[in-house]
């Protein structure tokens, strides 16, 4: 199957927003005598809107790889990427310019949006205020700190009220305050219609996601079903512990 | 003395021209090296940008002219040492064609950066590259039997220039020719070479 991604016209409610079949991708070098990986074999996938998604599996399974690919900044080798409205995406690096600072980074991704000069304003202060890191507006990249760096990599991938937010990791560095602000306006989102996808390690945020992917042997299962009952079973056990 | 070998005759070249290599072969390697930098610093960045609607070649207009921006300044530097200890036949001239020979160099960093994304491997390639250029085109008494295509090298035609305006005060406009096609193939180059690497499948803008 040849690769192809498309991306078309504007989210509806209760639409899949991306749709992903049989992705293949292999790792490979054109060098004699290097090894080729084999990431993903005939991966399938949907995500849909209002839904929050969680991209789980082990390390080295191919978890940011398939985002990548969802995402647009990775090709695959074969299979298709169908996405619906605008995207927005956070790596799980960020992604940003060292020398700018934290306003000259939402101007300059904002254009990149096509967003207005006002928009951007709006949005600058809205996740500013919403993330705490008003006072930094004025810092370069490279005087944040880690936590807050990924702060500003966040409210990039949500500037511009994407239909679609991809997110590798998003809160890796936050303090647990800004933690519980993160899980907050991704639920504030999901409830106004944008289909949330992360990439999560975290046993306990599985009871907040709506639906589990587990990237396993290059293939993508859906284990909603299965994390909940073994949420249910954990729940009983811990019940009977407290009996 | 018809029994002794013969040894090839070792002109020492004069001051002045070595003066003038020093200086060309001096921005040629800054100018590169700083068109290396310049794609590769901030290549995953630049990617994510594109991703999200911004015009790859607008990105890579502004790259570049920050790049000639700087490089006329590490040319008047350059020609400030320079004029030092040499004064030149048409000053102006000959700070055009250094800068000139600083661009040929910018732009190939810039390719060599977009071809090959690592700084140490870019870096080496790029110091190798002025280095041998320089030498061979540089008329050095070293390199006997220089064979014609080093007439190609980047450097030839800037420093045939770059001679000519120091010492004559003149220019010959095939040499200027052969520069201003060096660096339009160059800038193609660097183009799609950026164009190829910033390609993403399918933009996030509904």
């Amino acid at each position: 199957m040849e690769a192809s991604t498309t991306t078309t016209g504007e989210a509806t409610s209760n639409k899949v927003l991306v749709r992903a079949n049989e992705i293949e991708k292999t790792y490979g070098s054109s060098f004699p005598f290097t090894r080729s990986v084999t990431v993903l074999t005939d991966a399938d996938l949907e995500i849909r809107t209002g839904e929050i998604v969680g991209i789980v599996g082990a390390n080295g399974s191919g978890k940011s790889t398939l985002m990548n690919i969802l995402v647009g900044v990775l090709e695959q080798d074969s299979g298709t990427v169908e996405r619906t409205g605008t995207v927005g995406w956070c790596p799980q690096e960020p992604l940003l310019y060292d020398r700018l600072t934290v306003g000259e980074t939402f101007r300059l991704f904002g254009s990149g949006y096509g967003m207005t000069a006002e928009e951007i304003d709006e949005a600058k202060h809205r996740l500013a205020s919403k993330l705490d890191f008003e006072q930094y507006l004025d810092y370069r990249i490279d005087q944040l700190s880690g936590g807050n760096r990924q702060k500003i990599n966040l409210s990039i991938a949500l500037m511009h009220n994407p239909d679609v937010l991809m997110l590798d990791e998003p809160y890796t560095g936050f303090d647990w305050e800004t933690y519980l602000t993160f899980w907050d306006l991704a639920e504030e989102l999901a409830a106004d219609g944008t289909a949330v996808t992360m990439i999560s390690h975290l046993i306990e945020e599985q009871s907040r996601l709506d639906r589990i992917y587990e990237v396993r042997d290059g293939q993508v299962y859906d284990v909603t079903d299965q994390e909940a009952e073994t949420d249910a079973t954990a729940s009983e056990r811990g019940e009977a512990t407290d009996e | 003395m018809a029994g002794l070998p013969t040894m090839p005759t070792v002109e020492a070249i004069p001051i002045d021209l070595g003066r003038l290599l020093g200086a060309i072969f001096g921005i040629a390697i800054i100018a590169g090296l700083m068109g290396l930098t310049q794609m590769i610093s901030a290549r995953t960045a630049d990617r994510r940008l594109v991703q999200t609607g911004y015009p790859p070649r607008t990105l890579l207009a502004t790259r570049l002219a920050t790049l000639g921006g700087v490089t006329v300044v590490v040319a008047a530097v350059n020609y400030g040492v320079l004029w030092l200890t040499i004064s030149p036949e048409a000053p102006v001239l000959t700070f055009v064609f250094l800068v000139l020979a600083g661009l040929v160099y910018a732009f190939l960093g810039a390719l060599v950066g977009a071809l090959l994304p690592r700084l140490f491997e870019g870096s080496l390639v790029v110091v190798f590259l002025a280095m041998m250029d320089a030498f061979l085109s540089g008329d050095s008494p070293l390199a006997a039997d220089i064979p014609e295509f080093v007439e190609y090298f980047p450097l030839y035609h800037p420093k045939e220039l770059l001679q000519e305006a120091m010492f004559q005060g003149t220019y010959t406009t095939g040499n200027l020719g052969f520069v201003a096609g060096y660096l339009l193939v160059l800038l193609v180059l660097v183009t799609v070479v950026f164009g190829m690497t910033m390609r993403t499948s399918g933009g996030w803008s509904a």
